[in-house]
């Protein structure tokens, strides 16, 4: 399979702020693809000049094989959009929202009817067609939007945050219809995301930050390649018990907001029967784990992608917008 | 084109949805030409000399209000129909429209025909007053005030949507144009005749794109020309531009010419915006 998504070079440039700094990257059709990174990594601007939204001001994007500046229409046509913020009209119902998108996107009238039904099954929204969006829960528009983003039948799909500020159940399902889709359809699917759990679905991560691509790989083998257990205690006296660790084990130690310092070491199950035994300092509790893709930026950065780092704007306005 | 006529429907679905802002679109004219109108057609007529008899005897004011009343819930509608566009930008839709194939040129088209259809049918609904107020109104006026009505509201549609491109929060929109407005249905003869005004306000009134759109409602309803002239003259339908008195078909002109502008601004600003 060819790749669909080519990236050479891609800068962008505000005043005197570089939000990307030169990306390259290749997707494959039907892959599944992550983009991981905090606020402000870049992610958005880079979904934005990959979608045509925003103008390059340097390096090449194609899409299905079309240019992203010279051909953006052709773009236009070969892509799904999934905003973070919501972009349906809530005034109009269901069928409405989605035989109005039928129309901008140029759907031929005779399949319109089959598109509709076809794509209000896969996210189970067949019985409420005819209903008011406005009367819609927050889940609910979230899987209307993804219906309406496969309409024209995208050959590349783009979630933007797809899940933030939904219920953890209702995130479930929402993976539960992208990976449906994935299946179903074969379309290549390119999302962002700072849940890491939600990035261990992708076929390949991309991790951002500062404007940058600092890895890109499969979950699994990033995860190898921190190296090791993850090994998180917490003592009586954190800042010797610290020191203390690092003298002995010379490994890094981080602590966390919960007061927890965490460490990587090689055969971890071993390494915690020794280390329980010989430290003098009270160990109150004491865990250990497998990497997650959460260390792994931990692993890059040094800093933690905090779950909080969703603004806190975008999460009143969304739920602003659900039915009182 | 199937774009433009997409982004037309949805203005006029929302339209019909709405009924509040169907039931209240009723409250501002009927308060002009109830409480405004029948309260200073006694002082009105007496101004005129009216209370004697003579041509002017025949001046009713609430009469003489009305294609006024039509002419500002036209304009009122279409220039706030382009707060919809402010409103998309604000809760997300524009960006599903700004993100498709669609032509930024046809959706600011699409935009404005929307605007302007639903300022039409917003006109039309004011007929509903005619039965009270004793206006003379045939089936070949209605006829003559559509298209009028269409192109007058088309023009102002442009220019709101002109400023609803410039502006990003709703309640700079509605800021601007509240400004705006007083001055252009005041001097624009809709609620009083422009006869006997200081020089500096005439030319406000000859610029003003109002005036020739409220002339001409009044040229269909009023039928001027079967007047007595003295009553016109008091009435203030000799609309004159450097002593000549301005026809119909002229009237239609100016307004085209200011549609054709104002489309051309509006797109252009509106192509130039972001997402």
């Amino acid at each position: 399979m060819g790749n669909i998504v080519e990236v050479k070079g891609l800068k962008k440039r505000y005043k005197d702020f570089e939000a990307v700094k030169g990306l390259d990257l290749e997707v494959a059709e039907g892959e599944i693809f992550g983009f991981l990174g905090p606020n402000g990594a870049g992610k958005s601007t880079t979904i934005n000049m990959l979608s045509t939204i925003t103008k390059p001001s340097e390096g090449v994007a194609k899409i299905n094989g079309y240019d992203n500046v010279t051909e953006k229409n052709k773009v236009r046509e070969s892509i799904g959009l999934i905003f973070q913020e919501s972009t349906l009209d809530e005034k109009l119902t269901a069928n409405e929202n989605l035989m109005l998108h039928c129309k901008f996107y140029k759907v031929p009238k005779e399949k319109r009817e089959e598109r509709i039904q076809e794509v209000l099954q896969i996210v189970d929204l067949e019985d409420k067609r005819s209903n008011i969006v406005e009367t819609f829960s927050g889940g609910m528009k979230r899987r209307l939007e993804i219906a309406r983003g496969l309409l024209h039948y995208p050959r590349v799909l783009f979630l933007d945050e797809p899940t933030v500020g939904l219920d953890p159940q209702t995130r479930n399902h929402i993976w539960e219809y992208i990976l449906k889709l994935k299946k179903k359809q074969g379309i290549t699917i390119f999302l962002t995301t700072h849940y890491m759990d939600e990035a261990e679905i992708c076929d390949r991560v991309a991790v951002m930050d500062g404007g940058q691509l600092i890895a890109l790989d499969t979950p699994e083998q990033l995860k190898t390649n921190v190296g090791g257990d993850i090994i998180e205690v917490s003592t009586t006296d954190n800042i010797n018990a610290k020191q203390k660790i690092e003298e002995l084990y010379q490994t890094d130690v981080t602590e966390s907001s919960e007061g927890k310092l965490s460490f990587q070491v090689q055969d971890g199950s071993a390494f915690l029967v020794e280390f329980v035994k010989n430290f003098d300092i009270p160990i109150t509790t004491v865990n250990l784990r497998r990497p997650t893709l959460n260390d792994v930026f931990l692993h890059l950065t040094g800093r933690e992608i905090r779950e909080e780092s969703v603004s806190q704007r975008d999460l009143m306005k969304r739920n602003m917008r659900r039915p009182h | 084109m199937e774009g433009i006529y997409a982004i037309w429907q949805r203005d006029v679905i929302k339209f019909f949805r709405d009924r509040a802002r169907l039931i209240g679109s009723f409250a501002m004219p009927f308060m002009f030409l109830v409480l405004f109108g029948s309260g200073m057609s006694g002082a009105m007529s007496s101004m005129l000399g009216g209370n004697a008899s003579g041509p002017l005897a025949d001046f009713d004011f609430v009469e003489f209000m009305f294609p006024g009343i039509i002419g500002m819930t036209v304009f009122n509608t279409a220039i706030f129909s382009a707060l919809s566009v402010v409103q998309d930008k604000e809760f997300g839709y524009m960006r599903e429209i700004l993100v498709s194939p669609l032509s930024r040129v046809s959706i600011a088209i699409g935009k404005v025909l929307g605007g302007s259809t639903v300022a039409v049918m917003q006109g039309l609904m004011m007929l509903i007053f005619v039965p009270f107020i004793g206006v003379n109104i045939t089936f070949l006026m209605v006829i003559k005030l559509i298209p009028i009505m269409f192109l007058v509201a088309f023009a102002i549609s442009a220019i709101g949507l002109l400023i609803a491109s410039s502006l990003k929060t709703s309640q700079g929109f509605q800021m601007v144009v509240q400004i705006l407005i007083f001055p252009m249905l005041f001097l624009s003869g809709a609620l009083f005749p422009l006869s006997g005004m200081p020089a500096w306000m005439n030319v406000i009134v000859k610029v003003n794109p109002l005036t020739y759109s409220v002339d001409m409602f009044k040229k269909i309803i009023l039928q001027p020309d079967k007047m007595d002239p003295a009553l016109r003259q008091a009435m203030g339908l000799d609309l004159t531009i450097f002593n000549h008195v301005i026809t119909f078909s002229q009237e239609i002109i100016v307004v085209s010419l200011i549609s054709i502008i104002f489309i051309v601004l509006a797109t252009i600003k509106f192509t130039k915006s972001e997402a």
